[in-house]
């Protein structure tokens, strides 16, 4: 059925091209790259509504992790936006646009076709909406709706995936800057710079996010009530939001498990067991160092970690022997191996994740001789500057880097 | 590009995966799905070869290891099991230290790999 719009110019008339024109500059005009994201977002909502002559538009937004859509922003639909209404990826209406990728019109809207209350009871009985695609993934969908009985036709359809064209770039970049913020507030509480009190040794660290970006890259250093200090540094595989978050709940679990055992081979047997039930698919490679409390000795176990440089005083640096034990999150009944070194009072032990010494191009072998040329038995800071001097200098880093530098003092020997 | 094209290939009755030269995270996800048909269709033995790879950071062994688990698990209802394989030449180093190789056996060449009848 055709219904009579509010567009009354005769199709194909001259009239008619302008009427088009006019919308499709409306959509496309470049005034509206200066608003911010979210201004943008409002703006093109309003503007869409109204070149449609709709009554409702809506951006709704995909969660990969829930496989919900979230609306984010709304005009003459603003309660779904308030109310958090979410719609599972392959049901209603918006959850078939985000499941089949193609763009949805609804002449009829009741039950059988649409899941959100919301449009139900606002009385809307037309409906149409297409994907938001940003670098060929869905990330959303954009709809409109009438509240008229009508036929949205395949202009329409043009024109809204026009609009869901450039709503899906300022929706992209605005979850883009969203992220980052979090992600970058996260890391920064996780990352501690202070050692437990009463511990004979200084510390220096550095945290450099790669490519302006934080990873999942992480330290740790907390002391235990057997007077052992523990030392972790670990790596989530992936960057941004995702691998913060689970950095953090990595972290907290370790941390817990290192109250019930001192053992650093059966804190990672835990830590995996852990990860691989509530995180699957997650990869981390971390490295646990116990501390006697005279600093004398230290037991380490590696998941896949990069071994770290111990330096004593008058000697070149060496690459601590470490069995390489398989990453976090990879098979089940992993085999974990505890070894023990001695360390000689002033050493210096130089943790570090592969953003350090992975360079395209470049051997891991020969970037880790690089680093044991510069770890020198000396204040940590000082240590820590050479080592960022040497293998960083003023290069952009791709991948982040954790870099954590301790020295034991001679003191600790004294009872 | 899929694993039906040029990246899964035949040689005596073995399925051979080529890796790229380089595996980031910018062509992971797709390795990923690809090395994910190849076990689909892969038979006795799946040969994932990495002799022409020369960077591989930790996205890589994200899809190495999602390969393993797909082989693992079609391997539990399976009534000939696959025996996954990997060849590594300049990336042995990252493969070992992250322990990949307690996971899946890692050979110097194809031909050792290709030989091997175990």
């Amino acid at each position: 059925m055709q219904v009579e719009s509010a567009k009354a110019a005769a199709p194909g008339s001259r009239a008619a091209l302008e009427d088009r024109l006019r919308d499709i500059q409306a959509i496309a005009d470049a005034a509206l790259s200066r608003l911010d994201d979210q201004k943008l977002l409002t703006e093109l909502l309003e503007r869409t509504r109204a070149v449609l002559h709709a009554d409702t538009a809506a951006v709704l937004l995909l969660d990969y992790t829930s496989g919900h859509l979230t609306a984010v922003a709304a005009a003459g639909l603003e309660e779904e936006v308030r109310q958090g209404v979410r719609i599972p990826v392959g049901r209603g209406f918006a959850g078939r646009i985000a499941a089949e990728h193609r763009p949805v019109i609804l002449d009829r809207v009741d039950h059988s076709t649409v899941l959100n209350p919301i449009l139900l009871t606002k009385g809307i009985h037309a409906l149409m909406g297409v994907p938001l695609i940003a670098r060929g993934r869905v990330i959303g969908v954009l709809h409109v709706g009438s509240l008229a009985q009508r036929q949205f036709t395949s202009e329409d359809v043009e024109l809204l995936e026009m609009a869901a064209s450039r709503a899906a770039t300022a929706l992209a970049s605005l979850m883009a800057q969203e992220d980052r913020v979090a992600a970058e507030a996260l890391q920064r509480s996780l990352l501690p710079g202070l050692l437990p009190a009463a511990v004979s040794a200084d510390l220096a660290v550095r945290y450099v996010p790669g490519a302006g970006k934080v990873g999942g890259d992480w330290y740790d250093v907390f002391g235990v009530s057997s007077g052992h200090m523990w030392v972790v540094i670990g790596d989530v595989t992936g960057s941004g939001l995702a691998a913060a978050v689970i950095m953090g709940r990595m972290r907290s679990a370790l941390r817990a498990y290192a109250l019930e055992h001192d053992d650093p081979a059966e804190v990672l047997a835990r830590l995996d067991r852990k990860m691989q039930h509530f995180e699957p698919g997650a990869l981390a490679t971390v490295l646990c160092a116990v501390f006697d409390p005279g600093l004398d000795r230290v037991r380490m176990c590696s998941a896949g970690h990069l071994p770290p440089i111990i330096a004593s005083p008058g000697c070149a640096a060496e690459v601590a022997e470490i069995p390489a034990g398989l990453l976090i999150g990879a098979a089940r009944a992993a085999r974990r191996e505890t070894v023990t070194l001695q360390i000689t009072p002033g050493s210096v032990l130089c943790f570090y994740t592969d953003g350090l010494i992975e360079r395209r191009g470049q051997l891991i072998d020969d970037g880790i001789a690089r680093l044991c040329r510069v770890v020198r038995a000396e204040p940590p800071e000082a240590a820590c500057a050479a080592v960022m001097a040497a293998l960083v200098g003023g290069e952009p880093v791709p991948d982040d880097i954790a870099l954590l530098m301790l020295q034991c003092h001679p003191s600790a020997l004294q009872p | 590009m899929t694993a039906g094209d040029d990246q899964l290939r035949w040689e005596s009755g073995q399925a051979v995966f080529r890796m790229p030269a380089e595996i980031d995270v910018t062509n992971a996800n797709h390795l990923r799905a690809a090395l994910r048909a190849a076990v689909r269709q892969a038979t006795s033995v799946l040969i994932i070869d990495m002799s022409a790879t020369t960077f591989c950071d930790s996205a890589g062994v994200q899809a190495i290891v999602d390969a393993y688990n797909q082989v693992e698990a079609r391997n539990q209802n399976a009534v000939a099991p696959t025996q996954l394989r990997l060849v590594a030449t300049v990336v042995r180093r990252i493969i070992t230290l992250v322990g990949i190789d307690q996971l899946i056996p890692v050979y110097p060449t194809l031909e050792a790999a290709l030989a091997d009848s175990g």
